[in-house]
Formats: structure tokens, C-alpha cells, sequence
């Protein structure tokens, strides 16, 4: 027998030694305690100054080290999500990856006419369906900022329509506390009752707090409703390098870092043990044009840093990949899809969002949808390794067929060649004389086909009737509430 | 003069703050001062960084050194040339904390001889309007990050038209904002970026 060896080998990252990690957290440390953060909402700052915080001029509050320790402690390190029918769906932990799409994105390329257009509700019915159709696709985010429902209300449609088209976890954002309640009452209503939510949560509430070093009441006041109401909250900071943070990234990582962790402890506060999900994003912000990279290499290496230092608090991990800065879906766009993908994988990030998004993280574009599925299974491809075994080194059919044979006969081919290696669904395998005859269709052209395809045949499970009532009845409440 | 203009060229703050008390104790006009070098110098920055050769951080520091120039100057300016220059009232729209494009945008106005009011953030309508109507200022410049805030745009337009203003301009901008809205909106212009919005608003106070 084979001893002190595994037998199957699988890629290995890690960016940051342990006494790297130890100083990025002392770093994030001391921020808290040396610097505070400002805590716009009255029921937080109470909160951290009731249990050791202390407070200063103009609502910072300076966190001591324990309280940091203990929220890092008492956070699960585990978290089973469900889908809408109350079947584990992910389990957020260790190094197990799961992949989604995200929210908010005004712009959609319309799939026929390619026109660079606003998006309306019927794009994110689209979208979901195109994610729920999707094996690599594990969760669901409105993918759209519908310019066709008025604002104010287009986070409680959008959630609505994701959850009568699709079962998958909904990953969502929300305007105020307000919004909030109604999901939570929509949620509560899908699950059968609000114990049944807290029980089987299918949904993922994102918020963030306001770089540099600032909780916004809102941000606040929903970290809190999610934490009484056990709905997993994704609570953390979007941080620009050099605007909203230090130019330099150790400094603009331990900010971040620095951010969520006091999202962390208001959150573990209110309610010890309650589902939290944590990460940061701390990107460049070009200094020609202002905007934010969704790209860069140095977004690539905050993520994997701060997957170390999650990975060794044991928390679960928040990430972004498979996006893209381009403004359609070109040479660049696909460069960097396969980047995020791979650098995401490789840091074992649990919750890793945002694939398909396009134009810096205002543009939809559905078939990238499909794009991202297939690039997130070559990589999960390669994440799987292979195995070194007797089997796999095939001595007895090295030695049958001998010098000068082949393989392609053997019954070891036959028994291995499909879990052994990945074919595409969409990337080009084809020799060119029947790529050609086939009508020279580019993986753009594929993409888009099965787009269309799937918008007009697929049919996902749908909510049960009196359910979709009751839902309809909800989105009606709020819809005239808001118009009066 | 040669050392004023090259000194913002720079960013070097206090070679400037220097250079402008040595030229105001030779007795050269505030005016002339303001005109030969500090306006030129920043009109040269505003094209490098139209062009790509410089970066914000410079861009923030050629400001800087233009601002302790022009904190001598001040004092030093007749009444007709301070109220030739034009005022701006500038901030973010309301329920939005997204600044970076707007101070960009108040740091190239005051680059450009403006004087401009910088509200902040989180601006309602009636604190942009009362704001310029008591300051006397010309141009109100709006800026939004989200969809959800920039709709209190139309309603600072809505306020002027309500309030009988017609001499009072507004000019939008912002990553959500785009040509279509504004004219949606009824506002007198749209700027797609720092320099851009600088050149509308420029053209907005002559015309």
C-alpha cells in the first residue's frame, strides 16, 4: 500500500504567510482601536458603547481588540443556505466555491438588437431564468436596476421576480429597512412562516458600509434587522485605493478589513451566532477617469489577501469574479472573466458574486451569463486536480498497448476519458474546415443563441399558486403605498 | 510670473504661496496675477488631464498650490473682477454621499477663476436653489452616483421654474446621469466628466 502520499493532487494558492496575516489583522486592529469608525445610527453606537466601545466626538467609537476577537468567534463558520424549496442548496465554509451573479445593473445589451439600453423588469425575469438554468450558477442576484418600476420600489419587485422564477438563493440588496420588512414578509411567505425563513434561510441580504471608516444609518439599521431576523447578511465595504482609502494596498486592505470587521461586531452584538457572511472589496479607482476597476490585478490581490486572513479566522468568505471592465463582451471582457474566475477559485472564496457583470458593474448582458458558467466550469476543472494512483498511472495499459500503439481502443479510455476531461459547452473545439461549414459561429454567436433559446423555452419551477397571490398581494400594498 | 505658472504646473504649494506674495509686494495687480498665471497654469493642467498625460492626484496638487495663491489674491481683488468671474453653487443631489466626481469637478471651476459655493453631499433642491439665489450665483452643478438620488435632479429644476429663475443655470453629471435625462429633466446641460462639465460650465456663464 501507498503510505504518506495523497493520491489526488489539486492547485494550491495562498498569498499571504501567517505573519502577514497576523499584520494586516493587528493593522485592521488598531484602526479600530486608534482611529474608530463613525456609527450613524443611534442603536449601534449604543450598542458597541454598552459593551466596551468607547465613544468620541461626532459618533466614533473607537472598538477594542476583544470584541473584534469575540464577533470573529461567535460568527458561524458554517452557513447552510437553502433554495426556495428548503433544500440545502450551499454550504458557505472552508474552501467550498459557489458562484452567482450580482445586482443593480442599469444598463442590459439587449440580446437582439445589441443596443446598450436601460434595463426594465422583464430583464431580470430574463436573467433569473437564464442563472436558474445554469448548473454552475448557484445563486441569484437581480442582475438589473429596472428603470421601469419606480425607484424605491424596484428592490421589492426584483426580488419578487427572481423568486417566481427561479428556486436557486437570492442574493439581494435593499433601499432601507422599510424595503426590508417587505422582502422579509415575501420571504416569510414563501417558506410557510417566519420560523420556517429562519430555519431554511434562501436569501442573502447585501449591505455595506461607506469608505473610508463609516456605517451609515442605513447600512446600520438593516445590519440589524438581518441579525434579529436571521437573514444571512453579506455585510462589506466597496473600497477605492487612493479615494475612499490608502493608494497603497496593505494600507487600503487593513481599512477594508478594518470596516467589516465592525459591521461584524454590531452584527454578532445584536444577536451572538446570527448568519454573516464577510469580505472586501478594495480595488483601484483609475486616476485618469475616476471610475472603479472590476478587474485589476490589484483588486486580484486584495481578494486574495483577505481570503487568507478570512480563511484563518474561519468566517464565511465573500467574492467577486467573472466580470468585466469592458463595455461589451470582447477580447477584454473575456481576459477577464477568466482572471477573477481563476484567482477566485484558487483563494477558495465561498459566496464569489457578480459573474456576467459587465462595464465596471453597470452593464447587463445576459448571454455572459452563460459565458461565466462555462469558464466557472474550466475552472472547477482544474480546481479538481487529478488523482495519482494505480488507476490514473495506468501501468497495465501502458505496458498492453506498448511503443508505437494507441490508446484510443483500450477499455481504460473508454472507463475514464469522460470524468478525466472537460469539454466545453460553448468554447471552440471544432478543426476549422467544419468550423467554417458549420457557418463560422464565434463563442459570442453561441452564447447569444442559447440565450435566445433559453428565453423562449425554459420554464422554471414556478411558486405555488397562493403563494404568487399572496406574493402579488404584498408587491400591490407597497406598490400603492408608494404611490400615494 | 514664469514661477507662478510653472509652481502649479508642479503642485509645489508653498514655492507658489511664495512667488504670489513676492509679485504682490512688486506691485503687479491681483488681477494680472490671477489672469497670467494662475488661470493659464490651470487651463494647462485641465488639457494634460484631458489628454491622459497627467493624473487626479496632480490634478489635486496643481490645485492645491493655485489655492494658496489664491488665498493671497482674495483681498486683493477689485469688486468688478471677483463679480466678473461667475459663481457656482455645487454639491451631491439628495440621499447621495458620493463625492469624488464633484469635488473634481468644484477643484477645475476654481482652476478656472470661478468662484464656487461647494455644499457637500446629501443636497436637498430648496438648499441648492436658496443657496444660489442668495449667494448670486449663476450656475447650479449637480452631481449623483445612484438612480435612486439623481431624480432630485429634476426637481431643482423644477424649483427654478417654480420660483420664476430663469437666469439661473443647471448642469448635471454623474455615472448614471447621460445627455437623454438631462433633456428629460429640463437642466441646461450635462458634463461626462470633471473637464467636461468645467467647458459646459464655462460656456453656460457666457452665454
Amino acid at each position: 500500500m501507498e503510505t504518506g502520499s495523497h493520491n489526488h493532487c489539486t492547485p494550491r494558492f495562498r498569498l499571504l504567510d501567517e505573519s502577514q496575516i497576523l499584520r494586516i489583522h493587528h493593522s485592521a486592529l488598531r484602526i479600530l482601536e486608534e482611529v474608530g469608525v463613525k456609527i450613524n445610527h443611534r442603536g449601534g453606537l449604543e450598542l458597541l458603547a454598552a459593551h466596551g466601545g468607547r465613544v468620541k466626538e461626532g459618533g466614533i467609537v473607537r472598538i477594542p481588540s476583544f470584541l473584534v476577537e469575540e464577533a470573529i468567534q461567535s460568527a458561524p463558520s458554517n452557513l447552510i443556505i437553502y433554495n426556495r424549496k428548503k433544500e440545502p442548496a450551499m454550504e458557505l465554509g472552508g474552501r467550498r466555491i459557489y458562484f452567482g451573479t450580482g445586482t443593480d445593473l442599469p444598463k442590459t445589451i439587449d440580446l437582439e438588437t445589441r443596443e446598450i439600453r436601460d434595463t426594465t423588469a422583464d430583464d431580470v425575469i430574463l436573467s433569473t431564468r437564464i442563472s436558474d438554468a445554469m448548473p454552475h450558477i448557484d445563486f441569484i442576484g437581480s442582475y438589473g436596476l429596472p428603470k421601469d418600476i419606480p425607484p424605491g420600489l424596484h428592490y421589492i419587485r426584483c426580488f419578487q421576480l427572481e423568486a417566481e422564477n427561479s428556486i436557486k438563493p437570492i442574493f439581494f440588496t435593499a433601499g432601507s429597512e422599510e424595503d426590508l420588512r417587505i422582502i422579509h414578509d415575501m420571504a416569510a411567505v414563501i417558506a410557510g412562516s417566519g420560523e420556517e425563513l429562519f430555519d431554511h434561510p434562501f436569501l442573502i441580504h447585501y449591505a455595506e458600509p461607506t469608505s473610508p471608516l463609516t456605517h451609515s444609518e442605513e447600512a446600520v439599521s438593516k445590519l440589524i434587522y438581518c441579525s434579529e431576523k436571521g437573514i444571512p447578511v453579506n455585510y462589506t465595504p466597496a473600497l477605492l485605493a487612493g479615494s475612499t482609502g490608502p493608494v497603497t494596498l496593505a494600507g487600503a486592505l487593513s481599512v477594508a478589513v478594518a470596516e467589516a470587521l465592525s459591521g461584524l461586531v454590531i452584527h454578532q452584538l445584536t444577536r451572538k451566532g446570527a448568519p454573516v457572511i464577510t469580505g472586501v472589496a478594495a480595488t483601484s479607482m483609475d486616476m485618469l477617469h475616476a471610475t472603479a476597476s472590476y478587474t485589476a490585478a490589484e483588486f486580484r490581490l486584495t481578494h486574495s489577501a483577505y481570503a487568507d486572513l478570512f480563511h484563518h479566522y474561519g468566517l464565511p468568505i465573500w467574492g467577486t469574479a467573472g466580470c468585466s471592465d469592458a463595455q461589451v463582451p470582447d477580447l477584454q471582457a473575456g481576459a477577464e472573466y477568466a482572471f477573477t474566475l481563476l484567482n477566485a477559485a484558487l483563494d477558495g472564496a465561498n459566496l464569489i458574486h457578480d459573474c456576467g457583470y459587465m462595464g465596471q458593474g453597470f452593464i447587463a448582458a445576459p448571454e455572459m451569463i452563460i459565458f461565466a458558467n462555462e469558464l466557472i466550469a474550466m475552472v472547477k476543472r482544474y480546481m479538481k486536480g487529478f488523482e495519482i494512483d494505480e488507476d490514473h498511472l495506468a501501468m497495465d495499459v501502458i505496458k498492453a498497448v506498448g511503443p508505437g500503439g494507441h490508446f484510443l481502443g483500450e477499455r481504460h479510455t473508454l472507463d475514464f476519458f469522460m470524468k478525466e476531461h472537460w469539454r466545453p459547452g460553448f468554447l471552440n473545439r471544432e478543426a476549422l474546415p467544419k468550423w467554417v461549414k458549420k457557418g463560422k459561429k464565434t463563442v459570442n454567436d453561441k452564447i447569444i443563441e442559447k440565450a435566445l433559446d433559453l428565453s423562449k423555452t425554459h420554464e422554471p419551477e414556478g411558486l405555488p399558486k397562493g403563494v404568487k397571490a399572496e406574493l402579488s398581494e404584498i408587491w400591490e400594498t407597497a406598490n400603492k403605498k408608494t404611490r400615494r | 510670473m514664469r514661477g507662478i505658472y510653472d509652481g502649479i504646473l508642479e503642485g509645489k504649494v508653498d514655492e507658489v504661496a511664495a512667488d504670489v506674495q513676492k509679485a504682490l509686494n512688486s506691485e503687479i495687480a491681483a488681477d494680472d496675477i490671477l489672469n497670467q498665471a494662475l488661470i493659464p497654469a490651470m487651463d494647462l493642467v485641465g488639457e494634460r488631464f484631458g489628454e491622459g498625460e497627467i493624473f487626479i492626484p496632480q490634478v489635486l496638487w496643481s490645485a492645491k498650490a493655485m489655492q494658496a495663491g489664491m488665498v493671497l489674491l482674495k483681498p486683493r481683488f477689485t469688486s468688478t473682477s471677483g463679480a466678473a468671474r461667475g459663481k457656482v453653487v455645487i454639491g451631491t443631489a439628495k440621499g447621495d454621499i458620493h463625492d469624488i466626481g464633484k469635488n473634481l469637478v468644484a477643484i477645475m471651476l476654481e482652476g478656472a477663476g470661478l468662484q464656487v459655493i461647494d455644499l457637500g453631499v446629501d443636497v436637498s433642491p430648496e438648499r441648492f436653489v436658496d443657496v444660489a439665489v442668495e449667494q448670486g450665483a449663476e450656475v447650479i452643478a449637480i452631481s449623483a452616483l445612484l438612480t435612486t438620488t439623481m431624480q432630485s435632479m429634476g426637481e431643482v429644476v423644477s424649483l427654478i421654474r417654480k420660483r420664476d429663475l430663469p437666469s439661473l443655470k443647471v448642469i448635471i453629471g454623474g455615472a448614471p446621469v447621460d445627455m437623454t435625462f438631462c433633456r428629460k429633466i429640463g437642466a441646461d446641460a450635462y458634463g461626462m466628466d470633471a473637464m467636461d462639465g468645467m467647458k459646459k460650465v464655462r460656456e453656460l456663464l457666457k452665454g
